[in-house]
């Protein structure tokens, strides 16, 4: 079993998950959302629903993922049955629709690094609203970045795991240190003043805004896209798992790491733009990229100790963020890649692929309707659009993993009744069925941490409430808010997201037949075989390990035995 | 050479496409420098309106002459789409009238009510009267109506008109087309009015003349500059596109980009706080009657626009019919010569003077001569008030002749009146007028009634019947009567300047009523042509809603804008405090009266915040609040403040607007004053425009120990759990080290 993959260590796993869950999300959208909902009111919601959505949901995903030790098509596919490829190919799809532009964002990272570097930022004269208008409408410099990031990630990710596992335990370190660095540099300006202002902003809970539903709602958002729960990175990852892995031990890293980043980074922003700023809950209200790219360098360009404080927490700040932007490009990649690899691609030629298609439909992200905002900032509207269509498909991946464990344990339940194992009413369903996966999969023996009955009360009722909740207070907010809502040509309106999705869900069902067609390679590590014959796809002839070839498909191993 | 030819060739092959690429930037240089010395007044139409090309203003189109010069040529759009006559490019009927009254009622419920005549009981004069009270003589219809206000379909329900949404505290306006059957535009007119109001009700500030900027330009002279085209962009089109209507008057009411962007703001307030009586064509038999019988009568085969007969006038009262049976009528149809009558000479007051109308005359008999036109109805010689019983005298019948004076001093008004609203259409307005007393006040509610007739273009105001007399109010109708002048560019004049008539709706409205009541005489023809339809109903759109505002209380309208009291009032610039509610304090005239009561006068305030629902990567999201109101307090101590306009001193009210210290974003207010005397909600800034105040946070940021406390446990659940997670992996992984080294000792061993 040579040819399976996987981590060196323990350690390798955490930090590319950590790597994963990391991204601009932590650094921009966090400070924003606490300033635009009551400061520590804010983190009330925040904090709970890390436990009642996020590390529940990681849960379940690393648990798939070791089981079926494929990536999301493989996962649904061997645990939803033949009939349901198509949910994997919907994760995956979403995932990487959401790479196309995340990667022309991750350029605008690493090209404020750049002038930060030259300096380009700091000085008299440097209008930080015309820097960013001239660099997006400049398309060549923006596609160069664009370019650049692709090319970062793929050569992390050309060789698989081990690569994968180096270059992300380097940029993670390196991103706690600068962001540490940089909290120092934005609490001593902070302090300037006497008061540390951005702190007590950040911490102080308005008790009488607690009621807002408001705040909820966006607590449980952005804990669910920050912590990329759902998204189905934690499956992939998970498939290079060593075999006796503890995958709750990990969500719960995974989840934690994930909030102390966005402490760290909330407290950095907001302390450098209350201590500069002259209306900072103005400022941090506006959207991430005027935030980060209007604001920031303002404030960082006043940091302590003259040009070079500047230039340390310019740099140091941007360069941050860029880390984190590239090691959640590499976790979409490879969520990609993995599923091209599952079905029996080559790697190289799969990671090449992906690139490339990456490159080419975030060109018109990276180009298109660069507008100018009623305040003069420019904003790429076509990416915009983007993230408004593909931003909330993430929720039906979540929704689709909760389905999974919801038919297993009808499955099982079903099947014990009929051994005579298990009594058939509701008595019988909460008995057997409900705690079926956890029992099966999470409980395993491998962990430190014993998963009780909460989890499958979250997963089964907190879950489709929370689930509801959110959708209906996003078209809702949709419908009440936006003119001519239900005009398809209207790029803010609710039909062109639903003509999206139903265009590409129709697309993926009719494909589903075909795709299950395909073998199905599984990337077990030596000794970590596990049954998987109780589980609707095990029977299928077509899933076999690295390594073997399914009847008919002995091609496929010549072709890549040259 | 191969290479070589191949490389021409594809030069060659480029070449049409680099000339096309560059074309059109070298003719647009050199275009640019043939037109930059008079660039300034170049606009056409289309590059001033309708930016976004909805066709939702303008419709244009090129047209070239034999020299080739180009014109652009345009005609109006109406934003509620339709056919022609939807578009007024083509008359209504009677019929497509009353669908498109009904569709719009149907379409708009909370606010139209469709009627047809009303369902009769006893009225205001001791008559019983029928739904068959108000059909006309000849076709049978009853005038079609419509009730407009807010919730029509809740209020008071009135028995005998059959409406509900009758409200106290609602002033009444009564709007009347063609009375006069000829007279096309004044049913088209009103029809206008009842479209702007079903299309733009309820609208959030719109462009309505796409040209990128929203209510820019309302009715009339807004901004005082003596110029009713606000923008100032038809002034900004090329000269020969200013004159649109083809007046010969640039830039006046009808032309394009005059007057076309009001408030939908306005409109909706007005709505909901009036209620509004519409009868756009009150003469149905006459009316039908000069479409389908006289003009085709007249001038075979033509249309009437281009016959030279003037057209039907009157109802089509059958002035030969005997009454006395067994003497039969001999004269079913009509009779051209002798039939009908002149509704706008049947009103009572002062009603049966020969003065510009012909005198009455006993039922029955038929006066054929030239003044036939304006025969006023047969006298009424029956006893109203009954006095006759027991001992007859001459003296009991016709003694109080309808004048507002009790001329028998028996202490009854206007009791025994000689004739007048002898005819089912102004019995309709009659009983609509008496039958309508929401307050139960005995007074009828309309204080503003309009007549639109043809044509002459002027607006005229009481008297009518009496020559070198003067109304004793005089100035203030004279003063509404301006403003309706300068905003339609008519002449202005007492009626009984053109000539004295008696028995016309607006001496009665105003003599019996007190009810200010213009009549305009709009456009230039009776049978206008139909390419002159929508301009000159656009013209006239804005004296109804004019009407509709000042139907509050007329007077004292007038009285407080001539004395510029409404202008010289001011919202003083609030000052925002360190915390607390935000003042916002006006100064009022010593003359201004204000009602206190919250819901009389009050601020309008809403905040826009920034949006919790911002985008990622879009631009700044803001959400806006709905509209909430505050009253105003008189303020005692330092309440003494300066006018505007050097107009001396007056005193301070005080509003104070609850703005949490917590608050950021932007402050609307606007504020909404009405007087004890029943003047409502005058507008500061007029327009339906507000202020706008920019607030900044003023809370402080947070408390030391309350944050403290939540960091605290932040940091014991997030960084405290991360590093129990970590610490527990450590120790796994030495024991997995110390496992996988035991197995490594037994292989080697």
């Amino acid at each position: 079993m040579s040819q399976s993959d996987q981590f060196s260590g323990r350690m390798g796993l955490i930090f590319a998950a950590i790597g994963a869950a990391i991204g601009t999300g932590n650094i921009w959208r966090f400070p924003r959302m606490v300033g635009a909902n009551e400061g520590g009111t804010f983190l009330i919601p925040w904090l709970i629903f890390l436990f009642a959505w996020s590390i529940p949901l990681v849960i379940a995903e690393f648990a798939l993922g070791k089981r079926s030790r494929t990536g999301t098509i493989g996962t649904f596919r061997i645990f939803a049955g033949k009939n349901f490829a198509w949910m994997g190919l919907w994760t995956a799809w979403i995932s990487t629709a959401i790479g196309f532009y995340y990667a022309v964002v991750a350029g605008w990272c690493l090209k404020y690094f750049q002038l930060g570097i030259s300096n380009g930022l700091v000085g008299e004269d440097v209008d930080t609203q015309l820097v960013w208008n001239e660099f997006l409408q400049s398309s060549g410099n923006v596609v160069f970045f664009q370019f650049l990031v692709i090319a970062i990630t793929l050569l992390a990710i050309w060789k698989g795991a081990k690569a994968i596992e180096k270059v992300n335990v380097i940029l993670m370190i390196s991103l706690f240190v600068l962001l540490f660095m940089s909290l120092g540099l934005s609490l001593w300006m902070d302090m300037a003043d006497g008061t540390l202002d951005g702190f007590l902003f950040m911490f102080t809970v308005k008790w009488s805004s607690l009621s807002d539903p408001a705040i909820w709602i966006n607590g449980l958002s952005q804990s669910a896209w920050s912590c990329s729960a759902g998204m189905g990175m934690a499956i992939t990852y998970s498939v290079y798992m060593r075999k006796d892995e503890d995958t709750t031990l990990n969500a719960f890293t995974m989840g934690l790491a994930n909030n102390s980043i966005s402490i760290i980074a909330g407290l950095t922003v907001l302390s450098a733009i209350f201590a500069v700023s002259e209306n900072p809950l103005d400022t941090v209200t506006n959207g991430s990229s005027a935030i980060t790219f209007l604001a920031l360098p303002e404030v960082f360009a006043q940091a302590p100790g003259g040009s070079v404080g500047a230039w340390v927490m310019m740099t140091g700040f941007f360069l941050a963020l860029s880390f984190a932007a590239l090691t959640s490009m590499i976790s979409t990649v490879e969520l990609c890649v993995r599923n091209f690899v599952d079905h029996g691609y080559e790697r190289e030629k799969s990671v090449l692929l992906t690139s490339i298609a990456i490159l080419i439909f975030g060109l018109p992200s990276a180009l298109l309707w660069i507008t100018i905002a009623p305040d003069g900032t420019a904003f790429p509207q076509f990416l915009e659009v983007q993230d408004h269509i593909w931003g909330y498909g993430l929720m039906f991946s979540g929704l689709f993993i909760a389905f999974t464990i919801w038919k297993y344990g009808y499955q099982k339940w079903r099947a014990h009744v009929e051994a005579g194992e298990a009594a058939p009413g509701l008595r019988g369903y909460l008995g057997v069925g409900v705690s079926a996966f956890r029992d099966d999969f999470i409980n395993t023996g491998d962990n430190d941490i014993w998963i009780g009955r909460w989890w499958d009360i979250l997963m089964y009722l907190a879950f489709p409430f929370l689930f509801t909740v959110l959708i209906v207070s996003y078209f809702g907010d949709m419908i009440m808010n936006t003119e001519n809502v239900w005009d398809p040509t209207n790029p803010n309106g609710i039909t062109i997201i639903l003509l999206f999705w139903g265009v590409v869900a129709g697309g993926f069902i009719a494909f589903n037949r075909k795709l299950v067609q395909r073998p199905l390679f599984r990337n077990v590590p030596e000794g970590a075989e596990v049954d998987i014959s109780m589980l609707p796809g095990g029977s299928d002839q077509l899933v076999v390990e690295v390594g073997e070839y399914p009847e008919g498909w002995e091609h496929l191993a010549d072709k890549q035995a040259q | 050479m191969l290479i070589e030819s191949r490389k021409t060739s594809l030069a060659i092959l480029l070449l049409p496409f680099l000339l096309s690429v560059f074309s059109p930037m070298v003719s647009a240089s050199y275009t640019a420098d043939a037109n930059e010395e008079e660039s300034e007044n170049e606009k056409s139409p289309s590059e001033t309106w309708d930016l976004n090309n909805e066709v939702s203003y303008l419709e244009c189109e090129d047209e070239v002459d034999s020299d080739g010069v180009v014109t652009e040529v345009c005609e109006y759009v109406f934003p509620w789409g339709g056919n022609e006559i939807l578009q007024f490019k083509e008359y209504h009927t009677y019929e497509t009238m009353k669908t498109r009254m009904m569709v719009l009622a149907q379409e708009n419920p909370d606010i139209f009510q469709f009627h047809e005549g009303f369902n009769g009981g006893m009225n205001a004069r001791g008559q019983e009267t029928s739904t068959d009270s108000y059909e006309g003589w000849y076709y049978g219809h009853s005038s079609p109506w419509l009730k407009i206000t807010g919730d029509v379909e809740d209020g008071e329900y009135n028995e005998f008109n059959g409406d509900t949404g009758n409200y106290p505290d609602r002033p009444d306006v009564m709007i009347v087309g063609n009375h006069h059957a000829r007279e096309w535009m004044s049913y088209q007119t009103p029809i206008l009015v009842m479209e702007t109001i079903a299309f733009y009700y309820g609208k959030e500030p719109t462009d309505n003349d796409g040209d990128g900027l929203t209510d820019e330009d309302p009715w009339g002279d807004a901004d005082g500059d003596g110029q009713v085209d606000d923008d100032g962009d038809c002034l900004a089109l090329a000269p020969k596109y200013q004159d649109s209507n083809g007046d010969g008057k640039p830039c006046n009411p009808g032309d394009f980009g005059v007057d076309e962007d009001f408030s939908e703001v306005e409109l909706t307030n007005m709505i909901n706080n009036r209620e509004i009586y519409l009868i756009p064509m009150l003469n149905t038999d006459g009316n039908i009657y000069d479409r389908e019988v006289y003009m085709p009568g007249q001038c075979p085969g033509e249309e009437a626009w281009d016959c030279s007969a003037a057209g039907w006038r009157k109802n089509l009262r059958d002035n030969t019919v005997t009454g006395v049976t067994p003497i039969p009528d001999l004269d079913e149809s009509v009779d051209e010569g002798c039939d009908g009558v002149d509704l706008n000479r049947n009103y009572q007051f002062e009603w049966g003077a020969p003065l510009g109308a012909t005198g009455p005359l006993i039922p029955g008999a038929c006066y054929a001569g030239q003044n036939n036109d304006v025969y006023n109805g047969p006298v009424d010689n029956t006893d109203n008030d009954g006095d006759c019983v027991g001992a007859p005298t001459p003296e009991c019948v016709n003694e109080d002749h309808v004048d507002g004076k009790d001329d028998d001093g028996d202490g009854l008004v206007d009791e025994d009146w000689w004739g007048g609203n002898s005819e089912p259409e102004t019995k309709f307005i009659q009983d609509m007028t008496e039958m309508n007393d929401d307050n139960g006040d005995g007074a009828s509610e309309f204080k503003a009634t309009l007549t639109y007739h043809s044509y002459s273009e002027l607006v005229l105001y009481p008297w009518g019947h009496c020559t070198n007399c003067q109304s004793p109010d005089h100035d203030q109708l004279v003063y509404h009567g301006d403003q309706m002048a300068t905003m339609t560019d008519y002449v202005n004049m007492q009626s009984s300047d053109l000539y004295p008539t008696s028995g016309d709706f607006c001496d009665w409205h105003y003599g019996v009523h007190g009810s200010y009541c213009y009549t305009m005489e709009i456009g230039t023809a009776f049978h206008q042509r139909p390419e002159d339809v929508d301009h000159i109903a656009v013209r006239n759109n804005g004296v109804a809603f004019y009407m509709i505002k000042i139907a509050d209380n007329p007077r004292e309208r007038a009285d407080l804008e001539m004395a510029n009291i409404v202008r010289n009032q001011i919202i003083i610039e609030p000052v925002i405090p360190d915390s607390g509610d935000i003042p916002v304090e006006m100064c009022l005239d010593d003359a201004f009266a204000i009602d206190l009561d919250v819901m009389k006068s009050h601020v309008m305030y809403r905040m826009v915040k920034p949006s919790r629902q911002q985008s990622d990567y879009g631009p700044k999201e803001w959400f806006t609040e709905p509209w909430s109101m505050t009253g105003f307090s008189v303020v005692k101590e330092g309440g003494e403040c300066q006018l505007l306009n050097d107009s001396g001193t007056g005193y301070k009210v005080v509003a104070n607007v609850p703005i949490g210290d917590d608050q950021t974003g932007n402050l609307h207010v606007k504020s909404m004053i009405s007087t004890l005397g029943g003047t409502q909600k005058i507008e500061y800034p007029s327009n339906s425009q507000y202020y706008e105040l920019k607030i900044d946070y003023r809370a402080p940021f947070g408390n030391v120990f309350g944050s403290m406390m939540l960091f605290m446990t932040v940091v014991v659940f997030v960084w405290g759990g991360l590093g129990v997670c970590l610490r527990m992996m450590m120790v796994d992984d030495e024991i997995k080290e110390g496992i996988l080294d035991a197995e490594f000792v037994e292989d080697s061993s």
